[in-house]
């Protein structure tokens, strides 16, 4: 007696709280809207499964190779495994698929764009919260379709090459680990919904760990894609100045001046090239603008250490130096 | 030996002349750009070489092989190390969601023992 009374409580508990999922009514119901296919699967994604605690490799690999690199997990746990923590960093994953030679892009928070990149065939990493309190667990594993008529996600997890998961049971794991996705891709090809910032932190990464070609061609594909920003042009004269072609970095930096005049970052970077290239006048008229932009941002300090470069080397401009 | 020191003298001043001047410090990366324009207040709060120290002398107490350390650190850029600088203990790591089904398999198990539930005597 004493019991079913319990167990009516419990199944009234059960109740309400099934009843507070429902309510959030289908996840993938908006699909339809914004003109992705109703369900997708990506079947060629490999699978490895996971060995001890080990998730982070295992769907680096996935997508790693879904994206063309040769890799194994075992290769990449000396590179992602953190064994006094059981597990990989979000950054040791980044770092590792630069290495890899690929752009690693961190989605925007929203499972729309997370199903867009699904559509456009790259499955994508996800990081999940899954327990409680003082439990907390972290899981890694890898997206690999949808379909929006049942309210499903797939992916490959852990052990498990095919796991379906209600996307209700998704977003909750996923919203606690603040929606982290992320997809791997061949320098050059964009997302299939690219936010600029996302992208070009992700391009910069590559220029940052010295890897210039890759870095080159993900530049290259920015600029095609939004030639109205000044960036990418930017990016592409470093990339020029890193293997020593001054010409060319100052006809991109001229690009890019001429798209945003008050761009502080090349405007610095063209006084130093024109103070390279032996003309210290066209030089200070180029830095003394940057001082005035920079003002107390945060690049001040950086136009104020080339201002005292230039300040340093008198004299006019030799021949062969910007008239003006 | 007087000849032998300017020997010497000329050897290092050649060697000076032959190393290549400061790498570039005065010129504004990329990354250092994109941070200037979305995220401008984290730049000062650590220098990006305390960074690196921290995530080394981190990575080395969780248990990373001293020969792959330096490669490591290398492969991350001064945002990710920042990021990373002393939180590497609290950071989110996948590890496995098996601990966690244990815990309810373990929850299950003493609503059973309770009374609570009967769901583990269906399975004789």
């Amino acid at each position: 007696m004493r019991r079913s009374r319990a167990a009516r409580a419990a199944t009234l508990a059960a109740a309400l709280v099934l009843a507070g999922c429902a309510s959030r009514g289908p996840q993938l119901a908006p699909v339809a809207a914004s003109g992705l296919p109703a369900s997708v699967e990506l079947e060629s994604t490999p699978f490895f499964p996971q060995q001890d605690y080990q998730c982070g490799p295992a769907a680096l690999a996935t997508v790693l190779v879904a994206s063309g690199a040769q890799v194994s997990p075992d290769d990449l746990v000396s590179e992602v495994y953190l064994p006094g923590r059981k597990g990989s960093l979000q950054a040791e994953l980044v770092a590792a698929a630069r290495s890899r030679g690929r752009l690693p892009y961190l989605l925007p928070p929203s499972l729309d764009d997370l199903l867009a990149q699904l559509a456009a065939g790259d499955p994508v990493l996800v990081l999940q919260k899954t327990g409680a309190g003082p439990w907390p667990g972290w899981h890694y594993a890898v997206v690999i379709g949808y379909d929006a008529s049942r309210d499903r996600l797939v992916l490959r997890s852990g052990t498990e090459s095919r796991l379906e998961m209600s996307a209700t049971h998704f977003r909750a794991t996923w919203d606690r680990a603040d929606r982290w996705a992320m997809t791997v891709l061949e320098p050059g090809r964009l997302p299939a919904r690219a936010d600029f910032g996302r992208y070009m932190e992700a391009a910069a990464g590559l220029e940052a760990v010295s890897r210039l070609d890759d870095a080159e061609r993900a530049y290259r594909a920015a600029a095609l894609h939004w030639p109205d920003e000044s960036l990418p042009r930017l990016a592409l004269a470093n990339t020029a100045l890193a293997r020593g072609d001054e010409a060319a970095a100052e006809r991109e930096l001229r690009a890019a001046l001429s798209l945003a005049p008050d761009d502080v970052a090349a405007r610095n970077n063209l006084a130093e090239v024109l103070r390279s290239m032996g003309c210290p006048e066209s030089a200070r008229r180029e830095i003394s603008t940057a001082t005035r932009l920079a003002a107390d941002g945060p690049l001040a300090a950086a136009v104020a250490s080339t201002q005292r470069r230039i300040d340093a080397s008198s004299g006019p401009d030799g021949p062969g130096c910007p008239a003006d | 030996m007087r000849n032998r020191f300017v020997i010497y003298f000329v050897c290092l001043a050649m060697l000076n002349l032959g190393s290549p001047l400061v790498a570039q410090a005065e010129l504004i990366g990329t990354l250092q750009a994109v941070e200037a324009s979305t995220r401008a207040q984290d730049l000062a709060t650590v220098s990006s070489a305390l960074a690196r120290d921290q995530v080394r002398a981190q990575f080395v107490a969780f248990g990373v092989d001293p020969a792959q350390v330096e490669t490591r650190v290398a492969a991350l850029t001064d945002s990710e190390l920042r990021t990373l600088a002393g939180k590497i203990a609290e950071a989110p790591s996948g590890a496995d969601a098996l601990a966690v089904i244990g815990i309810v398999f373990v929850v299950l198990l003493i609503l059973e023992m309770v009374g609570v539930i009967d769901i583990f005597k269906k399975f004789p």
